[in-house]
């Protein structure tokens, strides 16, 4: 009967009144942020795996008008278009009738030989572009890329197999296959020859510095006695033969590994010899499939997780600064919770709610807005150089002058984090403890527990998930945090783990490397920005992901905790 | 209150009151000197003189906000918690002045158990909320401690029900098998006196039965409190009423004389529904 409930000819301001507005301009903003999210997540996945993919190289005439044409081999990294009058401006001398040309990045290698990796061609110019199988490419433990022809493997200065074809001939194939036993057998003496150095020519100095630590500990306090110093020298005389053994050892692997050579043409014509022991891998991509390029791919993604920066961390893998993060964080984590906890715990439950504590909590919710470079100037003045110093006074003054805390390392960066972390803790466990229901204590305290009792058997369990909410933001927050790291311990190439097998294992004091610096010095801090570029991507994927299973770990804990808790809700 | 104006007392249960009591007679096990409670400036409790007589029930009814419940929650210092409450006068159990300076609290309130309004187990298993009495004071023997949890469970007619469940998570049961559960925490620490404040008010009326065939077991070795709202309960469960009004103990006696022949015009009002 009446038209007033039909929806029909509504007035703007009646669709006003009805919310729709809001509903949408609320889908809307969160539909913004997802769309952001994944498009920073996809550009950083895109960017940084595709690094890894083993790209086909060409090989084609250059001429650039004007300029002597020459035969260019390489592997195309980006393109992108650009107006030809810029081109004119910078002085390459491009025909009248271009507006727009293509202009590309090529990655040609053998920087030993160009004096760089990278060169910008005009793709007009680049013709005759041919893929031949043949071609090769090595990845090297210096110098980055080698792109050419293999011509001859050698043994000792005899050769074992050459070829003059270009083409995959019989000839061609066996020489490479000869290649490949070489490097085989250079990589496993490689290895062999890392494990000695690393780790038992490490251990030995290890008991080597204890030893001399040992003897400057006692000159200090007037212990040093002959027997003492007898004893003393006689255990350096055993580390010393050990150590002359593997000394030995060490040349014998050289002579080995250095036996072998090959002779590359590159794309200028000219040959070179080189050794067999530089190569890290090579491989030729004209000629894979794609199931041969997916499993070069996993190895190179596996290398990447789990292997040593090589080159001035622009190539090789990240793994000591996955370590460093992970570990910092967890240590973190261990110091700021039972901080962050008793704090919380005090300033809810004991302190009286007077204008002190009003005052405490309202500093404490500021300390988290406060930056977190500040932190790391805290940490360096306070923790480093007051603390630290004073430590190494009392404790190591045998190492001085040497610090041994008195400098940047994991334990003072894990403390100044937990120092940059402790308000968030403390806010969600008084948030915690402020829901847990009266009755429940009084339940506790009726019983005849006192309030400490009832606090550490029924409140605090009951608050721990809350807890774990503050512990996952300061993990979160940590794990992401370079600024202050940069002051008080990070460093961009740590010579060993902080986690190993000498005495006492676990090395506080040591420098470490972590994933959020490695991105600023991979990125800004390289020779070689080009070629690090896709590793900045690389790596910003993985700290994205490292956060992110950090954060899983104690999201599992905290649904589990919940779970257990679930009646709270009451 | 308007159900309590058309129904009378059940007094066919109250038979079991037959006996005569005689408060004189009783054995005292709190007794209450001219006890004043204030909240900040507001005074919840004015003068109150009572005892509290031991095995016995006693029951406190009244009006809504007559202080009642402040009242119970002396009796094991609950009060303390509020921090603008102040208390003068006395409450002793047996002979020891509970609000002495140096009185260990914790203590007191093992002796003085309490069971709230709403059930209030603790996130644990059935076992462990009945063994947690044990463990705060440091019993730590096995042994002693499933024994004591059958017997707690017993008394507090659970055991039966849950025997097959003890490991299982205390909230997974019904409010009135909760409620039973935490009365039988609080049997399990052997208390003197227990306080029920309400205990039966948020239950259902089967479970409220079974909580008051429970009262009416324990108080073979319990000295027993139980403030409730309604009337017909305190008929039913206890000995002694003390009906409250505005603060004040406007009257104390054997339950019998008190619902039959009250001797003061508010409790008349009040049973009967007139009050106000």
């Amino acid at each position: 009967m009446s038209n007033e409930l039909k929806l029909k000819n509504q007035t703007v301001s009646q669709w006003v009144k009805s919310g729709d507005p809001w509903v949408w301009l609320n889908a809307g903003a969160v539909a913004i942020c997802v769309i952001m999210v994944i498009g920073l997540l996809a550009l950083i996945a895109v960017r940084g795996l595709g690094h890894f993919w083993p790209a086909d190289i060409n090989q084609g005439t250059y001429s650039l008008p004007g300029s002597t044409p020459y035969t260019l081999v390489a592997e195309r990294v980006e393109s992108a278009e650009v107006p030809a009058a810029q081109l004119r401006e910078a002085g390459i001398p491009v025909e009248a009738h271009h507006d727009l040309m293509v202009r590309s990045l090529m990655k040609t290698g053998n920087r030993d030989v160009y004096g760089s990796d990278f060169r910008w061609i005009i793709d007009e110019y680049f013709t005759d572009i041919t893929k031949p199988e043949m071609l090769f490419a090595a990845e090297r433990h210096e110098w980055g890329n080698l792109y050419g022809y293999l011509k001859a493997v050698k043994e000792d200065g005899q050769v074992v197999a050459q070829t003059e074809d270009l083409t995959p001939t019989d000839s061609a194939l066996a020489t490479w296959a000869a290649f490949e036993r070489s490097i085989e057998r250079a990589t496993t003496i490689y290895d062999d020859i890392h494990e000695v150095e690393k780790g038992e020519i490490g251990a030995i100095n290890h008991k080597l510095e204890r030893l001399r630590l040992e003897q400057r500990r006692l000159e200090l306090n007037d212990e040093l006695t002959p027997e003492k110093l007898a004893d003393i020298d006689a255990q350096r005389a055993e580390q010393d033969a050990l150590y002359q053994a593997l000394q030995q050892r060490l040349i014998d692997l050289y002579a080995e590994i250095n036996r072998d050579t090959f002779i590359v043409q590159v794309m200028d014509g000219s040959e070179h010899e080189l050794q067999v022991a530089k190569i890290v891998r090579a491989y030729r991509p004209n000629a894979m499939g794609i199931a041969e390029k997916m499993g070069f791919y996993g190895s190179k993604v596996v290398e990447f997780l789990t292997a040593e920066p090589r080159e001035a961390n622009t190539e090789g893998g990240v793994f000591p600064a996955i370590f460093g993060t992970v570990m910092m964080v967890l240590l973190m984590t261990v110091l700021v919770t039972p901080f962050g906890v008793v704090a919380a715990v005090y300033l809810r439950e004991y302190a009286s709610q007077g204008f002190v504590t009003r005052t405490i909590r309202i500093a404490v919710n500021n300390l988290a807005g406060v930056p977190s470079i500040v932190y790391g100037v805290f940490g360096l003045g306070f923790f480093i150089y007051f603390l630290g110093s004073g430590i190494d006074q009392a404790f190591f003054p045998e190492a001085l002058p040497s610090p041994t805390f008195g400098t940047g390392g994991l334990m003072w960066a894990s403390i100044t984090l937990a120092l940059l972390t402790v308000p968030v803790v403390i806010v969600a466990t008084e948030e915690g403890l402020s829901r847990i229901p009266r009755n429940v204590r009084e339940g506790s305290l009726a019983l005849g527990a006192t309030k400490a009792e009832t606090l550490w058997r029924v409140v605090l369990p009951m608050a721990s998930p809350a807890i774990m909410t503050g512990v996952i933001l300061a993990v979160a927050r940590a794990a992401g945090e370079v600024a202050p790291l940069m002051l008080v311990g990070v460093v961009k190439l740590a010579p060993s783990l902080p986690l190993d097998g000498n005495y006492p294992f676990i090395h506080l004091d040591q420098k470490f490397m972590h994933l959020g610096f490695h991105i600023y010095d991979v990125g800004f801090q390289s020779p070689n920005v080009e070629a690090a570029r896709p590793l900045v991507y690389a790596t910003a994927l993985l700290l994205v992901i490292v956060i992110a299973l950090l954060n899983l770990a104690a999201v599992t804990i905290r649904n589990h905790l919940r779970e257990k808790y679930k009646s709270l809700e009451m | 209150m308007s159900e309590t104006t058309t129904h009378s007392i059940d007094i066919s249960a109250m038979q079991r009151n037959h006996e005569a009591l005689r408060i004189e007679d009783e054995k005292v096990c709190l007794s209450v000197k001219d006890l004043h409670l204030y909240y900040g400036e507001k005074e919840a409790l004015k003068g109150i003189d009572m005892i509290i007589p031991e095995k016995k029930v006693t029951a406190f009814i009244g009006p809504s906000g007559c202080g009642k419940s402040t009242l119970l929650r002396c009796f094991n210092r609950m009060n303390d918690l509020v921090d603008s409450c102040r208390i003068t006068g006395e409450i002793n159990l047996h002979d020891t002045n509970i609000y002495e300076k140096g009185t260990d609290v914790a203590e007191l309130r093992r002796r003085v158990g309490m069971v709230f309004q709403k059930p209030n187990p603790f996130p644990k298993s059935i076992y462990e909320n009945v063994a947690y009495g044990l463990r705060i004071q440091g019993i730590n023997k096995k042994r002693v401690i499933d024994e004591t949890v059958e017997w707690a469970l017993r008394s507090a007619a659970l055991w039966d029900e849950v025997k097959d469940r003890l490991h299982e998570s205390a909230l997974g049961m019904s409010g009135g098998q909760q409620q039973r559960l935490v009365i039988a925490r609080t049997v399990a620490v052997k208390p003197e006196v227990l306080l029920l404040d309400e205990p039966a008010s948020a239950l259902d009326p089967i479970s409220t039965l079974k909580i008051e065939e429970l009262i009416h077991q324990l108080k073979e070795e319990f000295t027993i409190a139980i403030v409730t709202h309604n009337m017909q309960q305190a008929a039913r469960v206890s000995d002694y009423t003390a009906f409250m009004y505005m603060g004040n103990m406007v009257e104390f006696g054997d339950t019998n004389s008190l619902f039959t022949n009250p001797t003061k015009q508010q409790t008349e009002d009040y049973i009967t529904g007139r009050y106000g």
